[in-house]
């Protein structure tokens, strides 16, 4: 696959070094980061939203400002100016009810041709821009949209480590416990409805289930010992953790339905962690420390001997697998930070995501198989980054008091 | 917050002296060697056995803390769950203490430093107290029912600042008694 070095940023700043412009570029760019571009192609398209009809009201320019930021962070768009472009949005905004009716399409100025025209209904009018947002990147683009995902991650505040939710533009942060008891690596249900995570809840690191809409909380797994890492498989039937009850901690699988076990590794003289789902819930990817240091492993679900698939750095940790088939984790060569890198499972290939002067660590894809989120901690303090596979400026997504980390993005 | 104090490595010394040759097999040895040097890391077998040979009991409450009784903690290398030989009289002083009170049950807590991942570190921190339950029971000769674990990740931090010393400090087991 080919890399292009991502430096346009760093070549535009230092081309304004001596100008006033820089200080607003500084601003819009938020930190100066080096992150390669692993996925060519990004090829953006100006789309004009001026025919976007909406109430004078604050709920209408909600939706207008919403829309647009959401076609932005798509990382497909460019706003272009009223008039101008090869795409355009038009429609109405309304009210209707208690809520909005959004009446829009999206068509394609030159051609003619017309991807969408669609009713959406909502009380919300951000809610109501993510859903137009992600039908016109699926209709115009053919891939899967980000604006109305989220993210789920832990809070710091001194000792306390709570769960919390927020959208992806960084809005409606909720925390959803309150139990004052350690959280731990939120991941999400395939139906984006509920979390698994692991809490000190009970005393012990115990695997508990929370159900979104109804805050009820169920224990999933309280065996002696350890009880970690889980990871639910992409058809909802099977959770993949690791646990410590026969001896050691190994990867397991709990069927969903029936809770009954079925132990995937059997190294006793070593540490497994981490497990997550290939999305065709085949494989699944975990750390092992088998060789003195933790490295990423491959097993499938027939239980044969663990495949270990990466080889350059001192610790290969925090796997991800995403949904176009590569592998996002946090890597350390010797005395240097945590890089990410993305891996290609069949070729082994691998490509370093992030340099600096940072430490990149916890990464989970999103949806798109284009976007990331991560930890990026500097001098100890710990911030979620939206990155970008294709090229765009890195986001800071947590802007409030405390550490935020173990970022885990709703599959939907 | 620093446990370690000299007093404590005093009254285990005295301790072990007073022991020597009784209880758990192993003699120990002088504790002014480093104890993190790769050929001073014990085998699984001289430890008594993988952790993976001893199954867990199941789950006890933790009932009333055991006071007026505390043993230094269990240390460890970086992203090791080794244990070195200067760790072994402390942990042997630990398998004493419960052969001669028999209603004492212990909860090994595991921690880690701040480095690395939190998930990795949650099961290398299972594993260090898995690896002290297991000389305990291998070599000790403790009832392995009467020893859970208790990982803590890189969660709870003995001190919370970052440099060698601090982390030095936080990899480690600590011993909680009940009985």
């Amino acid at each position: 696959m080919m890399t292009v070095r991502y430096d346009r940023f760093r070549a535009r700043r230092r081309a304004a070094a001596c100008g006033l412009a820089v200080l607003v570029l500084g601003a819009a760019v938020g930190t100066a980061q080096d992150v390669t571009v692993t996925k060519p192609g990004a090829e953006k398209s100006a789309i004009d939203v001026s025919g976007m009809t909406v109430p004078a009201s604050d709920a209408g320019n909600t939706f207008r400002a919403t829309l647009a930021a959401d076609l932005k962070r798509s990382g497909w768009f460019t706003i272009a100016p009223r008039g101008t472009g090869p795409l355009a949005v038009d429609g109405v905004m309304r009210p209707d009810g208690d809520g909005f009716l959004v009446d829009c399409g999206a068509v394609h100025r030159g051609a003619g041709r017309s991807y969408f025209r669609r009713q959406f209904t909502g009380r919300d009018a951000r809610r109501l821009a993510h859903a137009v947002a992600d039908e016109i990147v699926r209709e115009v683009k053919g891939v899967a949209g980000i604006a109305s995902t989220r993210v789920a991650m832990v809070g710091a505040h001194g000792t306390r480590k709570d769960l919390y939710l927020c959208d992806i533009d960084g809005a409606n942060l909720t925390r959803i416990t309150s139990q004052g008891a350690v959280c731990l690596s939120p991941n999400w249900w395939p139906d984006a409805g509920a979390l698994l995570y692991t809490s000190f809840h009970g005393g012990f690191p115990d695997v508990y289930r929370i159900d979104l809409r109804t805050r009820r909380r169920s224990k999933i797994a309280g065996f002696p010992g350890l009880n970690a890492g889980a990871d639910v498989s992409p058809d909802g039937r099977s959770i993949a953790l690791a646990l410590s009850r026969d001896g050691n901690p190994e990867l397991y699988v709990m069927d969903v339905r029936s809770r009954r076990l079925t132990r995937l590794t059997r190294w006793t003289r070593s540490s497994e962690a981490s497990p997550s789902w290939s999305p065709d819930g085949a494989r699944i990817v975990f750390v092992s420390d088998r060789t003195g240091r933790p490295q990423l492993y491959v097993l499938d679900r027939r239980g044969r001997e663990p495949e270990r698939i990466s080889f350059g750095g001192r610790e290969c940790v925090a796997p991800d697998w995403g949904p176009d088939g590569r592998i996002v984790y946090s890597r350390r060569m010797g005395g240097g930070r945590y890089q990410l890198c993305i891996l290609e499972p069949g070729s082994r290939h691998t490509v370093q995501l992030t340099s600096g002067a940072a430490d990149y660590e916890d990464p989970s894809w999103a949806p798109d198989g284009r976007h990331i989120v991560c930890v990026r901690t500097v001098n100890y303090r710990s911030d979620l980054y939206l990155l970008d596979t294709m090229g765009d400026a890195p986001v800071r997504l947590t802007t409030w008091d405390g550490d935020w980390y173990s970022p885990a993005w709703s599959p939907k | 917050m620093r446990r370690r104090s000299v007093m404590l490595r005093l009254s285990t010394l005295v301790m072990l002296c007073a022991l020597a040759g009784a209880g758990c097999r192993r003699a120990p040895r002088a504790a002014d060697t480093d104890p993190f040097l790769d050929d001073d890391i014990l085998s699984p077998h001289e430890l008594g056995g993988d952790p993976g040979s001893y199954r867990l009991g199941s789950r006890t409450e933790d009932g009333i803390p055991v006071t007026g009784v505390q043993f230094d903690n269990v240390q460890f290398a970086y992203d090791s769950f080794q244990i070195a030989n200067s760790e072994i009289p402390t942990i042997d002083a630990v398998g004493q203490y419960l052969q001669e009170n028999p209603d004492v049950r212990l909860v090994l807590e595991g921690h880690c430093d701040e480095r690395g991942s939190r998930e990795y570190n949650m099961s290398l921190g299972e594993y260090r107290a898995l690896a002290v339950r297991a000389h305990l029971i291998g070599v000790c000769k403790i009832d392995g029912a009467r020893i859970q674990t208790r990982s803590y990740g890189e969660e709870q931090p003995l001190d919370p600042g970052h440099n060698e010393s601090a982390w030095r400090l936080n990899r480690r087991v600590e011993f909680a008694l009940f009985r």
